[in-house]
């Protein structure tokens, strides 16, 4: 695995390329995001009563000369978001795919990704990662230093194991602050993964799904005599690729149909993303010119 | 048309069609592990068909043709039933070439001459004398039955034999103006014998001088007899020695008999390795007078008695000197020169089967080609490596 998780194309493709919420925001700080508080900004929202406090500066004194009143101007404050992203470690995200690496590998690169355009944007961003052992967590926070500390995190990770049990998901709902952004990184072979965000949509948290598939399971381009595994399970199937394919790649488009449904209906955005395309690409689909424009 | 095979326990070969298809056969256990996370989708399955397959079909298609064909090979085919049903005129040399052509209405007919090997008729007239009537029977017994068969012949014909030929089909016996040269046959040459007997021993000397004389004409004086001791130089190897001395023949009267002369021993002449072979000449009652067998070149005859009356009545029977002479004289030869008309063929005669194709020679080519275009096909450069 290369020691950069972006490849060079990639990031410099990456430059107009925005994070956009649906919602506002109500989150401390300075960012791009629509806001629900006030604070100070360009766009002006209302005067109010000089509370102690406030900073001296933010009175408006040509009102306290008219007033004799201390009058703080308010404005919409452009707000940072957090974003979390969830990373799916199970043993099915370490399929290779030939040549191109591991399944699990271009989940790690769109993580940096995505951390390179929340640093970029001033927003917060934690980590997620769900494996075998439970849920691995690295807190929110903005700057390069919370990016450099998320990619070091990255870097250890392997994928193993199967879905962390309910009881262990607890950090997912204690840590998501309601207005968050949750990008989940997944192969939603899982119920449990549809399941998960599910919850977390319905409890208005901004859901982003990518779902990351090789080519081979796109295509299913093997020839000749497989002893299939499943890593998760460990479960075999012998088999011809040859009689197996047609049935597979119907059974497996019906598989993502209901999943896109199942997005869909909670009100998920979602994007595919195959191993063999360029990893903006699902980035481009969810934050597509729409919305960046608003944020020009 | 039919295909038989004359060793048919050959197709046993085709056994041996199994070979390349188990080569072919895909081989199920090697199943390459392969780690597929999205085995849910695939599983649903019952069971995965177990279909017998093969690996490059084309190759294999190739492999078996060229068993079969080598398993054909083997078991011999033949091909019957392909015959040529074109007329056939032989032309009987000494018919003029031109006149022959003029004969054949047909425009299909196939015209040959009447020599061994039957020469097509633009090939120039054969010279030598043909066996005619042994000539008609082999091409009787070549052609198939149904086709027919004209003969031109000269009127008068040289070479035939002692029977008017049957043959199995009637024949169109035509006869044209013209004679074959007749062969010149030999006169008979006056035959001289030279005699060598022991000194002092003159016995059986008269009876063979008597039956010499007999042998000449009436008013010939001289007897063509040459008589002398066994000191005496030996004749040239064509005039026939009669060796009258008992014991041991010499080494030199050996070389001589070896070297093509023809001799005829005394009873009590003994012969070293020499077994004799035959009876050249028995009397009435069937008891050999005299044996022969052949040496070297030559030839030795031997009395099995010694040339007195007593032991051998019949020297002195008048017919002794006719017998004496045909065991010198070669066979003679039979007439052979006869008036067309009264030579022409009966029918009647027993057909055979025509001599089927022999397949075996182009069935070789066929192998050898696929043989080249399999070779090519497995060694190609593009192709996979199993199997």
């Amino acid at each position: 695995m290369a020691h950069d998780l972006i490849p060079a194309d990639v990031r410099s493709r990456l430059k107009d390329l925005r994070l956009t919420a649906r919602r506002a925001i109500g989150a401390q700080g300075i960012g791009v995001h629509h806001s629900r508080s006030r604070g100070a900004g360009l766009e002006f929202a209302q005067y109010r009563a000089y509370e102690p406090g406030d900073e001296l500066r933010q009175i408006d004194w040509k009102l306290y000369a008219r007033s004799d009143r201390f009058f703080v101007r308010e404005a919409e404050r452009e707000s940072p978001l957090t974003v979390w992203i969830v990373l799916d470690a199970t043993a099915s995200m370490a399929q290779r795919d030939g040549a191109r690496g591991t399944r699990f590998d271009a989940a790690r690169s769109l993580a940096a990704c995505v951390a390179e355009l929340a640093l970029r944007q001033g927003d917060r961003f934690g980590l997620l990662v769900l494996h075998g052992e439970g849920v691995r967590l690295v807190a929110p926070g903005n700057g390069a230093r919370q990016r450099d500390q998320l990619l070091l995190a990255l870097h250890g990770l392997r994928a193993d194991g199967a879905f962390p049990v309910q009881d262990r998901l607890g950090p997912v709902f204690e840590r998501i602050g309601a207005g968050d952004l949750v990008l989940v990184l997944s192969d939603w072979f899982d119920d449990a993964t549809s399941a998960l965000v599910e919850r977390l949509a319905a409890a208005r948290r901004e859901v982003l799904a990518i779902q990351l598939l090789t080519a081979e399971e796109r295509d299913f381009s093997y020839t000749g005599g497989h002893r299939f595994r499943d890593p998760e399970t460990g479960e075999e199937l012998l088999g011809d690729a040859a009689a197996l394919r047609a049935d597979y790649l119907r059974r497996f488009a019906d598989a993502q149909r209901m999943l896109d449904a199942r997005l869909d209906a909670a009100g998920i955005r979602h994007a595919r993303h195959y191993t063999d395309q360029p990893l903006d690409l699902p980035l481009r689909r969810l934050f597509g010119a729409r919305d960046a424009a608003e944020y020009a | 048309m039919s295909l038989a095979f004359l060793l048919p326990a050959g197709l046993a070969a085709l056994a041996a069609l199994l070979l390349p298809l188990l080569l072919h056969l895909a081989r199920r256990h090697e199943q390459t592990p392969t780690d597929f996370a999205a085995l849910r989708w695939l599983r649903q399955k019952p069971k995965p068909r177990h279909r017998i397959r093969f690996d490059e079909w084309p190759l294999l298609l190739l492999r078996l043709l060229l068993l079969a064909l080598l398993a054909l090979w083997l078991a011999r085919p033949v091909l019957s039933g392909l015959d040529d049903d074109r007329p056939w005129q032989v032309v009987v040399p000494g018919v003029d070439a031109g006149l022959a052509r003029t004969q054949a209405t047909d425009p299909r007919t196939r015209l040959h001459w009447l020599a061994p090997g039957f020469p097509s008729l633009d090939a120039p007239a054969p010279t030598d004398t043909p066996a005619i009537g042994s000539l008609l029977r082999q091409l009787d017994a070549e052609l198939p039955p149904g086709v027919a068969l004209t003969v031109v012949v000269p009127s008068t014909l040289q070479g035939a034999d002692a029977e008017r030929p049957t043959l199995s089909r009637d024949v169109a016996w035509n006869i044209v103006d013209g004679a074959m040269p007749a062969t010149n046959a030999a006169p008979p040459s006056p035959l001289a014998l030279v005699v060598r007997h022991a000194a002092g021993d003159e016995r059986g000397l008269r009876y063979l001088r008597a039956a010499a004389r007999a042998w000449q004409p009436a008013n010939a004086t001289d007897a063509p007899l040459q008589v002398g001791t066994p000191d005496a130089p030996l004749p040239a190897p064509t005039h026939p020695l009669v060796w009258q001395v008992p014991g041991p023949v010499p080494s030199t009267v050996m070389q001589w008999i070896a070297a093509g002369g023809t001799a005829l021993l005394d009873s009590d002449a003994t012969l070293d390795g020499i077994a004799m072979t035959s009876v050249a000449w028995c009397d009435a009652d069937g008891t050999p007078l005299v044996e022969a067998a052949a040496y070297g070149r030559g030839r030795v005859m031997r009395f099995t008695r010694p040339l007195r009356p007593d032991a051998m009545p019949l020297l002195v029977d008048a017919d002794f000197p006719h017998q004496l002479r045909a065991l010198f004289d070669p066979p003679a030869d039979a007439p052979s020169r006869v008036s067309a008309a009264d030579y022409a063929p009966v029918g009647g005669g027993a057909s055979y089967p025509v001599a089927p194709r022999d397949l075996q020679p182009w069935l070789a080519l066929l192998i050898a080609l696929l043989a080249l275009i399999e070779r090519w096909m497995a060694t190609r450069r593009t192709r996979s490596v199993a199997p």
